[in-house]
């Protein structure tokens, strides 16, 4: 059985052989797995079905059917193709229009058998090149797999370091909270103490003191008041460091230089009191320890209060911060998230480009001028994150570039 | 230099500012008018009337060769010298210049390929009121009349052509400055000398109009030293009412009356993104009217390179149809009749009067006077990709490889000013073009090409060698002082070498030379853009016309300057390869004569539909005055085109004589293969349709090189005595067997052809369905419709294996498709040369395929031609056919086989299978 197979085999090689050229034209440019159409018979069915023909009419150089299939290895169909097989390459397809067009396009030379192109054989060596490629290829992914891993692991810890960040963060901000609160109910209190004490003190001022306040006033207790006494005691409230104008203490004595004590009562008096404009030097209040008392307290509630509101604003900014910077989309393991905050540089002629990943890209002339060129991988939650892979991509390259 | 640029850097910015700000019309303010152009005005201030021209009998001469005698203007007493020859060939020429000018009046040289061969003129009568003089057989005369002073052509009793018929000669003079005359004592000596020719009174009595001394458009002032000089001439056509030519205006094919606005305009200008249908100058001009009528067709050359105006009117052209045929049933209708007037600025009147009578002899009479369309190589009837710009060497690499990817041919990649280092023509940009060799060599391995553009502006910059050169030897256009001239142009500040010199084109020509041209091999050719000249801060964007080429003005040879710069740079082309290889170079601006040097095409277009229509008769129009190898930019330069207008344009385009795609940078990208892959199939498909046809191309231009007619032409040349083919644009032939109504409507569903010729058949190409001649054919359209029939009676030869480029295709085998006509006969021609070398002229294959009384034969039309090709005929395919019994091949050795076919008994198709004999020889076909 064995011993039959050989022989006929043998015996198909010889008849191979002798039929010759003719039998390898009629399979130029087929891919084995076609080659069961092309067995050799009286006639040859186009591969659509289309129409037979003698099989002689196969590979002749005339094109007889429409899908071109009667004419894999000549140039005679507009829409065939040829197979190079490339052995020691890679097999593809090229147009028909390709056969013997003078250009060498298999790597085999098949395409090229009546031409006066001079194609060598290049499929061996372009083999090659191309598994050296292929290596090559393998070991850089290899690399960055690893490279990638170790950015994951990293990108896995800063993210964990990150998300701790803030839950202590909002720990410390829910404490805020509530001291806030505190702050904000003594202030309320302070304040409300001190109200009621100005009222209580205010009507006491107002019923026992204008003569008194004259009395005050009148330096030299010659019962009428003068611009120079006005002068000394009085101030405006603003600018308590400033003496009076004589214009401005005239204008307060209704034009007049001198003032008795039913005039004070009847204008300056109502001045002092209800205006709150002018006041008297050295200020009436501080007179009353109690109010001055209530006063320092409120003003210490209200401070302690704001220093609490800053820490709060903070702490809250620095939260939203980081919650933008976690919202990124840092790839699905988060190892893009290292390129978070670095910055790179490329020259390109004239021009110095840097690119700052999910911030901004900017371009700088010779002469000194910035351009913002936007900010292709800003914080854009939505965007994929194989966009973000081609950019680390990129960025690797130019960091070869830059090494 | 640093203060020039200074001093431009403004103009440049306000320049730019126009360039950018997008407003899609020409800024017609900034061209002249005929009333802002002063001798237009001058001139077209005189009406029609009685000359004041007299001619002076008995001052007549007669030669063998030609007749001179004097005219005299009754009102200046001016005299002019009037020479007429009879030419060889059915012309006559009327030349007319002052009989004593103060000093030369310019003569346009170069343009005629030789001096005309005259033939003799015989007195037939003459008298005291004019003579008769015989045009030779025909009975063909010409009156010349004495007072005033006309010229009618006659033929038997009918007045073919009359010349001075309405008494609008006019010839200013050229006469001394007023201010001046007075002090310059020996002008007066020589007034004194010759009384009787300049008499004091008759000279007083001319008055100096505005503008005859000075003139000012815009910001511009022209000095004008010479005073004025304009030339005028008025042509009276009976019985037509159809003009054709004086390209270059956007306009319709058949030319119109120009009573109601300005006249037609010849002025070589840059118009930035010019206007359709309206008669203002652009980049090209070609002094040549064609006037037809059923009975006859006849031409006019105005040979003048100065600023030109031609006028037109007619007495039938406010009739409406109706009116005419009124006019007709009446009989009170007096004969139709067209006046022409020419205006030129300066020179001399020189007129070549063509009298056909058929078209084809007009081309044969043009050609004979100033050549024919150049014999390009094969490869520049292929297709070229261009773009503003290519932007480096792996941009071109990467287009390139597109073309293979998506099975696209084409022949030649285009790289726009960009390429240069800095606007330095003659260099390549150091960084974006390191390795030009070997990105030609690239192109070279894949059998394609290249074209690099050549401005004729030079960067003024002391580091440019191509610049030092021509300062140092003093080739530069001068200015009006004396200096070089400068103006501003891409480069910046730049020089305009003077291309009206011999010496200056020698060296230009030798700077081709793949030594003198670094990074060029012998598969880059030449573009010629900007050679109006285009000068952005000139008067009209061009050059100051007191500009000075040696002792002329630029006045007086404006519109040769884009001839010369095309010549000079064709001629580097030869030279380099040793006279070897055809050149090829494409020019912007172009001549009476630019035939000779290459390919034009009509400027920066838009995408548009408008302008795609009307490169239909922009095309025809240049055709008709020997023009052949145009184009228009595919696509459309300015804009971006929408898919359909970019893919029904391809379609145009490929069934033009030059097929280009050209795009302005700020354009998005546009190659064939960037609309999805339904529109490249459709863009693939027009290519194919083109390669497929260039042995018919190739053999189209082949003839127009023999012959001059047109290889784009308007229905009436092959049909002169069908009035309804008179005004047809939206479809032309090429040559004579293929008819092509492309469509150019925006969502068309179909296009009405007018099929030509009562006895013809025409069948359409693409579903072999044939159709009547003389009648208007509906045909439906989808996408991928280029609506083309072929001639019943022809055979068109084809090469259906369509690959990367032309060069591929060289040895490939021939279809050929007989169209039968009703009488069952066809004939056509096959032409076979090496397709790049002057070789042709003795080594080609010229054969005549004829079919009749069921007998296909080849004969040979050029026994003493040597050439062989490995090409032979794979397949014959006759439409209109009865199915034979067998088909019988006999070769030229006696053996006669039988051949295989098939027969297509539905659309009457036989195809004959195989048949394989080699295209150059001699074999017959017989259908039994």
């Amino acid at each position: 059985m064995k011993l039959l197979f050989s022989c006929s085999l043998l015996l198909f090689i010889t008849a191979a052989c002798l039929s010759g050229s003719a039998s390898s034209r009629k399979l130029r440019g087929i891919s084995s797995s076609y080659k069961r159409f092309y067995r050799e018979r009286r006639s040859f069915l186009c591969i659509d079905g289309s129409r037979v023909i003698p099989f002689e009419q196969v590979n002749d150089d005339y094109c007889d059917c429409e899908d071109g299939s009667d004419e894999p290895g000549t140039s005679a169909c507009p829409r065939g193709r040829f197979y190079c097989t490339n052995l020691g390459f890679r097999p593809h397809y090229i147009p028909s229009s390709r056969v013997n067009d003078g250009i060498c396009d298999c790597c085999d030379a098949s395409d090229e058998y009546n031409s006066h192109a001079r194609c060598q054989n290049s499929c061996w060596n372009l083999g090659q090149k191309e598994r050296a490629y292929v290596e090559g290829q393998m070991r850089t992914l290899d690399e960055g797999l690893q490279l990638k891993q170790q950015l994951i692991e990293e990108g896995v810890l800063l993210w964990r370091e990150k998300q701790a960040q803030l839950r202590e963060l909002q720990q410390v901000a829910e404490d805020l909270q509530i001291k806030l609160e505190e702050h904000r109910r003594r202030k309320q209190e302070a304040e409300q103490n001190l109200k009621a004490l100005e009222a209580g003190h205010t009507r006491v001022r107002r019923q026992n003191s204008s003569e008194s306040t004259f009395r005050l006033l009148d330096s030299n207790n010659d019962g009428s008041l003068s611009v120079e006494e006005l002068q000394e005691k009085l101030v405006l409230v603003q600018e308590e460091e400033l003496l009076l104008s004589e214009e401005e203490a005239v204008a307060l004595m209704g034009g007049g230089r001198q003032m008795d004590l039913p005039m004070f009562q009847q204008s300056l008096w109502d001045v002092l009191n209800t205006e709150e404009r002018v006041k008297i030097r050295g200020s009436v209040d501080a007179e009353d320890p109690h109010l001055k008392a209530a006063d320092t307290a409120a003003e210490r509630e209200a401070s302690s209060l704001k220093k609490v509101e800053e820490a709060y604003d903070t702490i809250s900014m620095e939260i939203s911060d980081l919650r933008t910077k976690l919202a990124i989309d840092y790839g699905p393991d988060w190892e893009f998230l290292f390129l978070n905050s670095q910055c790179y540089k490329l020259s390109v002629y004239e021009y110095t480009y840097t690119l700052c990943p999910f911030n901004q890209v900017t371009q700088e002339s010779a002469a000194g001028t910035e351009v913002s060129l936007g900010s292709p991988l800003a914080p854009l939650p939505e965007m994929a994150s194989a966009t973000i892979a081609r950019a680390a991509v990129m960025i690797m390259e130019w960091r070869k570039t830059l090494a | 230099m640093a203060t020039f640029t200074e001093r431009m850097a403004p103009v440049l910015v306000l320049w730019l500012a126009v360039f950018l700000s997008g407003t899609w019309a020409v800024d017609k303010g900034n061209f002249k008018t005929c009333d802002q152009s002063s001798f237009c005005k001058r001139q077209r201030a005189l009406k029609p009337g009685e000359s004041p021209y007299r001619a002076l009998l008995e001052t007549m001469e007669l030669t063998n060769t030609r007749l001179t005698l004097q005219l005299i203007n009754d009102n200046n007493k001016v005299r002019l010298l009037l020479e007429l020859y009879r030419l060889q060939g059915n012309m006559t020429r009327v030349k007319i210049n002052e009989l004593k000018p103060l000093k030369p009046r310019y003569e346009v040289p170069d343009v005629l390929i030789r001096e005309p061969p005259t033939e003799p003129l015989s007195l037939l009568s003459q008298d005291e009121n004019g003579v008769v003089l015989s045009l030779g057989a025909e009975s063909q005369r010409v009156i010349l009349s004495a007072r005033p002073f006309r010229l009618d052509i006659m033929e038997g009793r009918d007045v073919v052509m009359s010349l001075n018929s309405r008494g609008l000669l006019a010839f200013e003079h050229l006469r001394m400055r007023k201010d001046t005359s007075q002090a310059d004592p020996e002008a007066e000596k020589k007034e004194e000398a010759e009384p009787e020719t300049q008499p004091e009174a008759a000279k007083e009595e001319e008055k100096d109009e505005a503008g005859m001394w000075e003139e000012t458009f815009k910001s511009h002032t022209d000095s004008k030293p010479n005073g004025p000089s304009a030339v005028s001439l008025d042509f009276s056509l009976p019985g037509v009412e159809h003009v054709y030519g004086i390209p270059e205006h956007a306009d319709t094919l058949r030319l119109k009356t120009t009573e109601n606005g300005d006249p037609y305009r010849l002025y070589n200008l840059d118009v930035f993104q010019y206007e359709l249908y309206n008669p203002m100058a652009l980049y090209g001009a070609v002094p040549v009217m064609l006037a037809h009528n059923a009975q006859r067709t006849t031409g006019i050359f105005w040979l003048n390179a100065a600023e030109t105006w031609v006028d037109i009117s007619s007495n039938t052209a406010g009739k409406t149809v109706f009116g005419k045929m009124l006019d007709y049933v009446q009989g009170s209708s007096e004969t139709p009749q067209t006046d022409v007037r020419w205006i030129s600025e300066s020179g001399i009147i020189d007129v070549f009067i063509m009298l056909g009578p058929t078209p084809k002899d007009i081309f044969s009479q043009y050609a004979s006077l100033t050549g024919t369309q150049a014999f390009p190589p094969l490869a520049a009837v292929g297709y070229h990709q261009c773009r503003w710009n290519y932007n480096d060497q792996e941009d071109v690499a990467a287009v390139d490889a597109g073309f293979d990817e998506h099975d696209i041919p084409y022949d030649y990649i285009w790289l726009d000013i960009e390429h240069t280092d800095g606007k330095r023509y003659f260099t390549w940009d150091p960084h974006k073009f390191a390795t030009p060799k070997e990105m030609l060599q690239g192109l070279m391995d894949k059998k394609r090409k290249m074209v690099a553009i050549v401005d004729p502006h030079i960067k003024v910059d002391c580091n440019y060698k191509i610049h030092n050169e021509i300062r140092s030897r003093s080739f530069y256009i001068k200015n009006k002082d004396g200096g070089d001239y400068e103006g501003w142009c891409w480069p910046g500040s730049a020089g305009y070498p003077d291309f009206t010199r011999t010496d200056m084109r020698d060296w230009w020509a030798s700077m081709f030379a793949y030594d003198q041209y670094e990074g060029s091999m012998e598969n880059l050719y030449t573009w010629n853009d900007m050679n109006e000249p285009s000068v952005f801060n000139g008067p009209e964007v061009t050059m100051h016309k007191d500009a000075m080429h040696g002792a002329w003005e630029h006045r007086d040879v404006h519109n040769l300057y884009g001839f010369y710069v095309h010549m000079a740079t064709a001629e580097g082309l030869i030279q380099r390869s040793g006279g070897v290889e055809r050149p090829f170079v494409l020019t912007r601006a172009f001549f009476a004569g630019s035939q000779r040097y290459g390919a034009v095409w009509t400027g920066d277009n838009a995408a548009e539909w408008e302008h795609l229509k009307i490169s239909i008769p922009m095309c025809l129009s240049l055709g008709l005055v020997g023009i052949s190898f145009c184009g228009a930019d595919v696509g459309g330069f300015f804009k971006s085109p929408n898919t359909e207008l970019l893919v029904r344009w391809y379609q145009t385009g490929a069934y033009q004589p030059f097929f280009r795609a050209h795009a302005h940078l700020d354009t998005p990208r546009r190659e064939p293969w960037l609309f999805g892959p339904e529109n490249t199939a459709l863009i693939r498909e027009a290519v194919r349709q083109r390669y497929t046809l260039l042995p018919y191309w190739y053999l189209q231009f082949y003839n127009a090189h023999r012959t001059g007619e047109p290889i784009m032409r308007p229905l009436w040349v092959e049909y002169p005595q069908d009035p309804a083919t008179f005004a047809l644009e939206d479809e032309f032939l090429i040559g004579r067997d293929l008819l092509v109504h492309p469509v150019t409507e925006e969502g068309a569903r179909g296009v009405t052809a007018y099929l030509p010729g009562k006895d013809e058949l025409w069948f359409d190409v693409h579903t072999f369905q044939k159709h009547n001649g003389a009648q208007s054919l509906y045909i439906p359209v989808t996408m991928s419709s280029i609506p083309v029939f072929q001639r019943g009676g022809s055979i068109i030869p084809r090469k259906i294996r369509v690959r990367r480029s032309s060069s591929c295709m060289t040895h490939d085998p021939y279809t050929l498709y007989v169209a039968l006509n009703p009488q069952r006969t066809a004939e056509g021609e096959l032409y076979i040369d090496d397709g790049h070398t002057f070789n042709y002229e003795k080594e080609f294959i010229h054969r005549r395929l004829s079919f009749a009384s069921n007998l296909l034969s080849s004969v040979n039309l050029a026994p003493d031609a040597q050439f062989s090709t490995r090409s032979w005929i794979e397949r014959i395919v006759i439409l209109g056919a009865s199915k034979p019994s067998k088909v019988i091949l006999k070769t030229d050795d006696g053996q006669e086989s039988q051949v295989e076919f098939d027969f297509d008994a539905s659309m009457s198709v036989l195809t004959v299978r195989k048949p394989g004999m080699n295209a150059g020889a001699d074999w017959s076909l017989m259908l039994q």
